[in-house]
């Protein structure tokens, strides 16, 4: 903007930032508006006068409230947390991690971070304001009515931490096998100018649009007999594929491949491949050269479809609710079956709780790695 | 709050300690179930004997066909009703239970028992029916008797539409698919209709099923607009939100509704029989219940029939006794119940135990949706549905 | 590269493609032309069942599969050709539609029905999408470097929730008296009922596929507008290009390869529409193709499926998905062989 001549009238910056303002609320609304359902009683959660569902009578009665005050400081150290992760947190991890873009210490600073945040917020914060509320007077008197009971439920007595788990393994098993796998073959199909190679883009890509109820419904009855059709191979030890942690990772893996290979490709294709011949000519294969000379400068564009690849295997609910037992159940199934149980009320707060908590995990994802997606979709990980 | 629910959760744990008292479980078993509460209570009882697996899961009928076929079968026990008893009977995955019965089943009474041929193939834990729920200080301030015959039901939802009181005298569950099929179903039987001729054609095109279908339509305009989306829990929430006067419900629900955590109108609903059609009863009921893998080891189906035996025992039930409307022992009927009771004593038939009306089920459930919106008429309508159960049944090689 | 190297470096994903891909497409293919069946026979069985005041037994005629020596069902599996599409696809009422003229009639055939809201489905929120993402692009690039980062932040909200989440989220706001419909009813001063007619619950769908997606082709736009050469529009602004000038001539032709491939990966979502269906529960109004693979893949209440109607119906979406891709990819190949 330091050009005088690309200094916008005072019109178009109202029209474009207005846009902005009601984009955001539009896009935030109602996200914003079930996590404040997910904290009250059935009867208001499902109030139709929306000040009702905020203020939250019944709640209040039931389960006590919040007073000006709590939410005055909550918000301000939600706001000091938010700004933080946003600003301090990619520098610290940048200062102490070796090699900034690896995802590793990103990982460890995020989930510590969240730690942090999750007892600073959880924790200390009613215990200070425990103290504090009976003193401040008229701003100590609870006002909206709160109640974190269904998240008590759902994490306590419904033991949704094994499905956090479960959620996490499945995940992180199809980031890392997808990007490996993904990288090796985006790079390939972009060092290579032969027809197959296009026409296996164009083939990955049709693999793409084939529709997912088929293909899981014809996984079930293979996974499921697994240990007697794979017999003759493995023997006594043929596992049962149904209900595996491993087999979901595979078959998500697959799905996402296309997509992962085309965004690859066009990255790889990006990064000039003089620079990897220049290796070949001091006499590295095309594997060295591969790992001394495009490793290190492929992380934006990896991390970014990383990225994808999480979002495709943590929201996931097909496969996932089709091939996994409840043991290995991960959250998004999970929570469908609390929708779809014979339910009552309360259930459904519970699941709206549930949705509510395994969308905090992707808030901090993408508040971490927002300036890698853009930067990695900068760099050319998508050129069509 | 929190001193509330450890109070709770201890006098939980006393009640569950109880079951625990009567089974001790080395053998690793693992289950598969509906999610219904009643189901949370069986599990969490067989939980108390030790090594189990308990899978909660609504889709669980996509699944326990596969898994039972597995030798060894994926899980040892399984839930089953009326209907999903059908596939696992024909392809014979059940294993027959007498003998088990007889040596670890006190629990198990004869009322409880599904038998074929002589053979017992599943323990029925509980029952579940439609009857009538209704607002009682609405239908009293009306003067109005409280409805027994779907006439009359309709008859007084537009009194009380009349009257102003609320805008929407009724809530049905007539969710597009498996429910409004279902309300179809339970009506057609109810005029004394018949789904097939002898040799398994359709014969749903007839002058009691245009007759279903235009009361259907019928009660559509006392119903809220957006009854296609409707389903039980919609129409629980109905009731508990005093959005609606009546509801032909079903009895599972009828502890929620006078729930006073949950609804804003508790004790002023009341309990009737099942409305009936102009032959009998409108309303079917269903058996739900426990059945044992054929593909496990005698060592695992004897654990298994101990820990089935545990969670019926009567203390379970009557610890949990408005959970469910339990088939054994240990059950006092409450108020609740009674509709169910009621609805039973006035004839209601069991919904039908055969494969012809669960792909009729189905053509019902994704063709009645044009007659509801307008697009068809009832004839086009039941020809149209009856074309694509002729074709769905052919295609699964049940009519030549 | 070298053939065999590049196989090595393809080999584990072509691999895992064929195997959890490849694989299911083919006997989605072959089933869709054969019709397995069980064997049945009548027999006679009494059969008990439990109640609520009593068990009552009765004698009946009941159809029942042949077992084999291992228990297993004996099935038989016949070639029936195209029989599983004409019953898809109902030739004889889209004939009699046609010679009538008659749109409701053809309507009220579940194929065409499907197609045609796939269709609407896809094709009107592709521009919806593409525009919303474009314009939210160019407004937060115009906007203070100090709010980008929490404005770019709350765009991509939508994208990253769950997606049968977000709907629910949306069908809540609208649902009996969700508090956007009865807001509405307070505004407009009549009954509202979002679920209660086909175009309004079509409405919705659109407003969420927009609402979920265009985060997506946003932040693949903002990222193009970084690349966006200075010089040339510096050049274009000594020429005297006004803002829309520059837009229309430097910065769309720039980003023109970004919205091919948002269209590839939007044309390939949308027409598979169907967390829309389920989410708004849709099914009475309107249905998409895959809702109707997903039905006649439903088991029935005693365990049956259609899998051949199925089978067929999916390769016809494929069909229909490979179609619509065509011109795109066109595109791509003249450049691929440009370059």
């Amino acid at each position: 903007m330091s050009n005088p001549s690309q200094r916008q009238p005072l019109g178009l910056k109202i029209l474009s930032n207005g846009f902005l303002v009601f984009w955001c609320v539009v896009a935030a609304f109602p996200i914003l508006w079930i996590a404040v359902m997910s904290f009250k009683t059935p009867l208001d959660a499902f109030a139709s006068n929306p000040f009702v569902v905020i203020a939250g009578p019944n709640t209040r009665e039931m389960a006590g409230g919040l007073s000006i005050l709590d939410i005055v400081l909550g918000l301000v150290l939600i706001g000091v947390l938010v700004r933080q992760g946003a600003r301090w947190l990619p520098r610290k991890v940048e200062e102490y991690a070796p090699t900034p873009n690896l995802a590793m210490p990103w990982l460890i600073g995020g989930g510590a971070y969240a730690l942090v945040s999750f007892i600073l917020l959880v924790l200390v914060l009613p215990a200070v304001l425990g103290v504090l509320n009976p003193l401040a007077g008229p701003l100590g008197n609870q006002v909206i009515g709160l109640t974190t009971e269904h998240y008590e439920a759902v994490w306590i007595d419904r033991g949704f931490t094994r499905n956090f788990v479960n959620s996490m393994v499945v995940t992180l098993g199809v980031v890392t096998v997808s990007l490996t796998v993904g990288t090796l073959a985006g790079y390939g199909l972009a060092r290579s100018d032969s027809l197959f190679a296009f026409w296996l883009l164009v083939v990955a890509l049709v693999f793409r649009a084939l529709p997912h109820s088929v293909l899981v419904s014809g996984y079930l009855p293979y996974f499921i007999t697994s240990s007697e059709w794979l017999a003759p191979i493995f023997g006594e030890n043929a596992p049962t594929l149904y209900g595996k942690p491993w087999a979901v990772i595979a078959v998500l893996v697959a799905i996402n491949q296309p997509f992962t290979i085309w965004m690859l490709r066009s990255f790889f294709q990006n990064i000039p491949s003089e620079l990897d011949e220049a290796a070949r000519v001091d006499g590295c294969s095309h594997f060295e050269a591969f790992r001394r000379v495009i490793v290190p400068v492929m992380w934006p564009g990896v991390i970014t479809t990383g990225l994808f690849s999480f979002l495709l295997a943590y929201n996931d609910f097909l496969v996932t609710s089709l091939l996994l037992d409840a043991q290995n159940m991960t959250m998004v199934p999970a929570i469908a079956n609390m929708f779809n149980r014979e339910t009552t009320a309360s259930d459904e707060v519970q699941a709206i709780a549930a949705a509510v908590s395994i969308t905090a995990p992707l808030f901090l994802l993408v508040l971490v790695f927002q300036r890698q997606i853009v930067s990695g979709l900068t760099a050319g990980a998508v050129k069509g | 709050m929190k001193l509330k629910s450890i109070l709770l959760s201890g006098a939980f744990a006393v009640s569950a300690s109880y079951a625990a008292a009567h089974c001790h479980n080395e053998v690793p078993i693992k289950t598969i179930s509906n999610a219904f509460p009643a189901y949370e209570v069986l599990t969490a009882a067989m939980a108390e004997c030790g090594n189990v697996e308990s899978e909660l899961d609504k889709d669980h009928r996509l699944k326990i066909v596969d898994a039972f076929s597995a030798n060894p079968s994926l899980y040892h026990i399984a839930s089953i009703t009326n209907s999903t008893s059908v596939p696992m009977i024909d392809a014979d995955l059940l294993r027959p239970l007498d003998d088990l019965i007889a040596a670890h089943g006190p629990n198990i009474g004869d009322n409880m028992k599904i038998k074929v041929d002589g053979k017992t193939m599943a323990i029925a834990a509980f029952a579940n029916t439609q009857h009538l729920m209704y607002r009682e200080d609405i239908l009293s301030d009306l003067g109005i008797a409280v409805p027994t015959t779907w006439d009359e039901y309709i008859a007084a939802a537009e009194k009380i539409q009349a009257a102003g009181v609320v805008d929407y005298p009724i809530g049905h569950y007539m969710k597009d698919g498996w429910n409004l099929a279902f309300v179809f179903i339970n009506h057609y039987m109810g005029e004394g209709g018949e789904f097939f001729n002898d040799d398994w054609t359709p014969s749903i095109n007839n002058a009691q099923g245009v007759a279903v279908l235009e009361r259907m339509a019928k009660m559509a305009t006392l119903m809220d607009p957006e009854y296609l989306v409707s389903d039980t829990t919609f129409v629980t929430k109905q009731l508990q939100q005093g959005k609606v006067a009546m509801a032909n419900l079903w009895a599972s629900r009828a502890g929620a509704v006078n729930d006073p955590a949950e609804s804003s109108v508790a004790g002023k609903i009341k309990f009737g029989a099942g409305l009936k059609g102009s032959a009998t009863a409108g309303s079917t009921i269903w058996w739900d219940g426990w059945s044992v893998a054929k593909n496990i080891s005698d060592e695992e189906a004897v654990a298994a029939m101990k820990m089935i035996n545990a969670s019926l025992s009567s203390d379970v039930i009557s610890a949990n006794n408005d959970a469910a409307i339990w088939l054994a022992a240990g059950f006092t009927p409450g108020e609740a119940a009674q509709g169910a009771f009621d609805t039973a004593a006035g004839g209601a038939p069991n919904y039908p135990m055969n494969k012809y009306i669960g792909s009729m089920h189905s053509a019902l459930g994704s063709g009645l949706a044009a007659f509801m919106t307008g697009d068809k008429d009832a004839a086009t309508t039941l020809a149209d549905i009856e074309a694509a159960y002729v074709s769905d049944a052919k295609e699964k090689g049940l009519l030549q | 590269m070298k053939r065999k190297t590049f196989f090595i470096f393809v080999g584990p994903s072509v691999c895992m493609m064929l195997v959890f891909i490849a694989l299911p497409l083919l006997s989605v293919l072959w089933q869709s032309f054969h019709v397995t069946q069980p064997i049945y026979e009548q027999v006679e069985v009494e059969t008990c069942t439990a109640g609520l005041l009593g068990s009552t037994c009765v004698t009946e005629m009941k159809t029942r599969p042949i077992l084999d020596e291992d228990g297993k069902i004996l099935t038989k599996t016949t070639f029936v050709g195209l029989q599983s599409y004409r019953n898809v696809i109902e030739p004889q009422k889209f004939n009699a539609a046609l010679a009538n003229g008659s749109w409701t009639d053809l309507m009220n055939i579940r194929f065409w029905a499907a197609l045609r809201f796939t269709l609407f489905f896809t094709l009107l929120t592709l521009p919806l999408v593409l525009g919303t993402g474009l314009m939210i692009a160019l407004a937060v690039n115009n906007t203070l470097q100090r709010i980008k980062g929490p404005v770019i932040f709350i765009s991509l909200l939508p994208f990253i929730v769950t997606p049968v989440i977000g709907a629910l989220s949306i069908r809540w706001l609208f649902i009996g008296d969700g508090i956007l419909t009865a807001g509405l009813e307070w505004w407009l001063d009549r009954d509202i009922a979002m679920f209660a007619q086909a175009w309004t619950i079509e409405l919705m769908m659109y407003m969420y596929r927009v609402w979920h997606v265009a985060p997506f082709a946003f932040v693949v736009f903002y990222a193009g507008l970084q690349t966006v050469s200075q010089d040339a529009v510096e050049a274009a602004i000594i020429d005297g290009a006004s803002r829309w000038q520059r837009l229309r001539y430097i910065v769309i032709p720039h980003l023109m390869p970004l919205v091919i491939f948002l269209t590839l990966i939007h044309l390939m979502d949308a027409y598979r529409a169907f967390e829309e269906i389920v989410g708004f529960s849709a099914s009475a109004h309107v249905i998409s193709l895959q809702w109707l693979t997903y039905e006649f893949l439903l088991q029935d209440g005693t365990g049956a499926r259609a899998i051949s109607r199925a089978s067929a119906s999916a390769i016809l979406t494929m069909i229909g998905i490979a179609i619509l891709l065509g011109f795109p990819l066109r595109r791509v190949w003249r450049d691929q062989r440009g370059s």
